[in-house]
């Protein structure tokens, strides 16, 4: 009886233990997603995505003025995002931020406490790209943060968001976070949502860095894409 | 032969062919306002004959009215969630990926109040319906239904396939303001409360199902010599019968529906297991036990609304009580001496303090009558109510200190709430 009583304490134990280690699921795929993009795609939200936290530790380490690190970074991760893209892709569209502000901002769930926010087209209306086609998939940046140390829970998980920053600022990792969908314009559904976190060892920030980190992210989308695959 | 085997497999495959995706908990109303709306240019179902389809699949719908919903056919935003949606409905896709998102399109669906809402579409050849009503903003229920240009027996097979459940009365338009204003019941600062009384006949005995005979058989064979003797007193089932009738009184009451007390009497008779073979007993007319009990339990249950008339609740108790063991003896008539072993015969403790634990279930019909059925585990074990002596160990053990049984009982109840 003893014995039962021990082993019955321990498994208890071990169910407490393990449900306090906090963990994420940070995509969601639709169950109709049977097939990544893989030739062509479509982008959007390359103007606007694009933030950069400690932007005067960023200004300094690139010896850019403070009042233009936010407006050069987003057009040099953007056109480092893009290159990369069309390296993956056969034909890459970019479909100006324009024809989306219109639609309202919406929530995804990916988890219990993990919302991501981002616009998505209205049900029954197709997005055209500026020659008047009709993509069949268009990749959805919501937000590409750059930072050093980010950790993707304190952008996205609620119960986490309005923790004050810590005192002191690491610089160890460049990280960059960021949130997409992969949206299928046939049928106006979202197809793969995800939030993916990259870091890098921080030596001495160059735009080589960063263009690097940019890199990094466009692949490891590709590859959560080829993966979210139902 | 040939006949009914053809005649079955077309019956398996109109089985096959039509796919129910999903259909969740919603509320039929009882003469419904059902609004036929579809982006086809020619709808599917005819509506006059689709009531008539309800009507003959359900009797319980009433007087059903049904009309094509041309407000919503004229609407631009519900015309463009219509081909979304028709477009979507695909085979055994969940609710929440059909949910419309446009926040103007929501508030449509909810302000139909209680009238149903029937979506249909054709696509590929084959009819999609999907069912709305007021609470949320996608689907309660959707299929696919094989497209044979009939429109009857489409309104039949849907009729059957969504309409086919118990229906509820509509609230007239004072009672639904009511309700709109009446406070949640979670929030009330005098928590409800569900009470009820009742008398029960049960049984008990000391051997728990499902466990091995070895554990009580020395408890239940031993018998009592000279009064007095047994192998061990550990248990008092080693002195009276251990199974036994039993009646029980009880009174309890539940707030919130979920966590609650009882307190509770239960009666019964033992017969001391006095050896055949003792001469002794001779002298002796009857000797037993009445076994008085009083405790009282915690109970944590939940309510489950079956019907209008019936709701059942399974609880799950556990508790405390008290046991008395009253002495009953005589000799026979003849006897007017009787033996010194008598005198100084088996005493129990004055009281004993137990444990129980278990488990059931009221049966409630028309909110008052029920029926309580219950099962469980009691104990009764030394009541300690000063230190033990320094000397304890050389004391001997108390009689009836570890004395176990299992219980089961059923009652009539009356059930209140307040």
């Amino acid at each position: 009886m003893k014995t039962v009583l021990h082993f019955a304490i321990c498994i208890l134990t071990m169910c407490i233990l393990c449900g306090c280690g906090q963990s994420y699921c940070w995509h969601q795929s639709h169950p109709n997603y049977k097939k990544a993009p893989t030739d062509s795609i479509a982008v959007t939200g390359l103007g606007d995505a694009f933030v950069v936290t400690r932007s005067s530790w960023f200004a300094k380490k690139l010896d850019i003025s403070k009042d233009s690190i936010q407006t050069f970074t987003s057009h040099f991760c953007s056109k480092a995002f893009l290159d990369q893209l069309q390296k993956s892709y056969k034909a890459v569209t970019v479909i100006p931020d324009a024809a989306f502000s219109h639609f309202p901002e919406e929530s995804q769930k990916l988890d219990t406490r993990i919302f991501m926010k981002g616009r998505l087209p209205e049900q029954g209306i197709v997005v055209k790209d500026s020659a008047g086609n009709v993509p069949a998939y268009i990749l959805i940046i919501h937000e590409f943060t750059l930072g050093t140390d980010l950790q993707r829970e304190n952008f996205y998980d609620y119960a986490l968001i309005h923790n004050e920053a810590p005192e002191k600022k690491t610089s160890k990792n460049l990280s960059a976070i960021v949130s997409y969908t992969l949206w299928d314009n046939m049928k106006q559904r979202p197809l793969y949502s995800a939030v993916n976190q990259v870091d890098q060892p921080n030596v001495k920030l160059t735009l080589a860095d960063i263009n690097k980190i940019v890199v990094s992210s466009v692949q490891q989308i590709t590859q959560s894409l080829a993966a979210g695959v139902q | 032969m040939k006949r009914i085997v053809l005649a079955l497999l077309i019956f398996v495959c109109s089985v096959f062919a039509d796919n129910v995706f999903f259909h969740n908990h919603w509320t039929l109303w009882k003469d419904a306002d059902v609004l036929i709306w579809s982006a086809d240019k020619t709808p599917a179902l005819d509506p006059k004959e689709f009531c008539l389809s309800l009507k003959r699949n359900n009797t319980g719908i009433g007087e059903p009215k049904c009309r094509l919903f041309g407000e919503w056919e004229r609407d631009s935003i519900a015309m463009r969630y219509a081909g979304w949606l028709i477009a979507n409905m695909d085979k055994g896709i969940k609710a929440e990926y059909l949910r419309a998102r446009h926040p103007a399109m929501v508030a449509k669906i909810e302000s139909v109040e209680d009238k149903l809402i029937l979506f249909i579409g054709e696509r590929d050849g084959q009819i999609y319906a999907a069912t709305f009503d007021e609470n949320a903003a996608e689907p309660v229920a959707a299929g696919v239904f094989e497209s044979t240009g009939d429109k009857i027996a489409l309104g039949d097979k849907i009729a059957d396939a969504f309409f086919d459940g118990t229906t509820k009365r509509r609230l007239t338009k004072e009672e639904r303001a009511k309700k709109m204003t009446e406070p949640d019941e979670s929030y009330k600062e005098i928590p409800g409360f569900q009470g009820w009384a009742g008398v029960a006949v049960g049984y008990s005995q000391a051997k728990i199902p499902l466990t091995p005979n070895n554990w009580y058989s020395s408890h239940i064979n031993s018998r009592v010599r000279n009064y007095r003797i047994t192998k061990d007193s550990v248990s008092l089932w080693n002195f009276i019968d251990d199974s036994d009738p039993q009646v029980a009184l009880y009174v309890g009451g539940t707030w919130y529906g979920f966590i609650g007390a009882e307190l509770m009497y239960r009666y019964s008779y033992h017969d001391v297991k006095t050896d055949p073979q003792d001469t002794i007993y001779r002298e002796l007319d009857y000797w037993g036990f009445h076994q008085h009990e009083v405790g009282i339990n915690v109970v944590l249950s939940r309510t489950y609304n079956l019907t209008k008339w019936f709701h059942t609740t399974p609880f799950a108790f556990i508790g405390f009580q008290y046991s008395f063991f009253v002495e009953d003896i005589g000799l026979k008539n003849d006897h007017k001496e009787h033996s010194k072993a008598y005198d100084v015969r088996i005493k129990f403790e004055d009281s004993y303090k137990g444990a129980l634990v278990g488990i059931g279930s009221h049966f409630v019909f028309f909110d008052h009558y029920g029926l309580g059925l219950r099962a469980g585990i009691s104990s009764r074990g030394r009541n300690i109510e000063e230190d033990p002596s320094p000397d304890a160990a050389a004391e001997p053990t108390t009689i009836g200190s570890s004395t176990i049984d299992c219980f089961v009982n059923l009652g009539l109840e009356y059930h209140f709430s307040m």
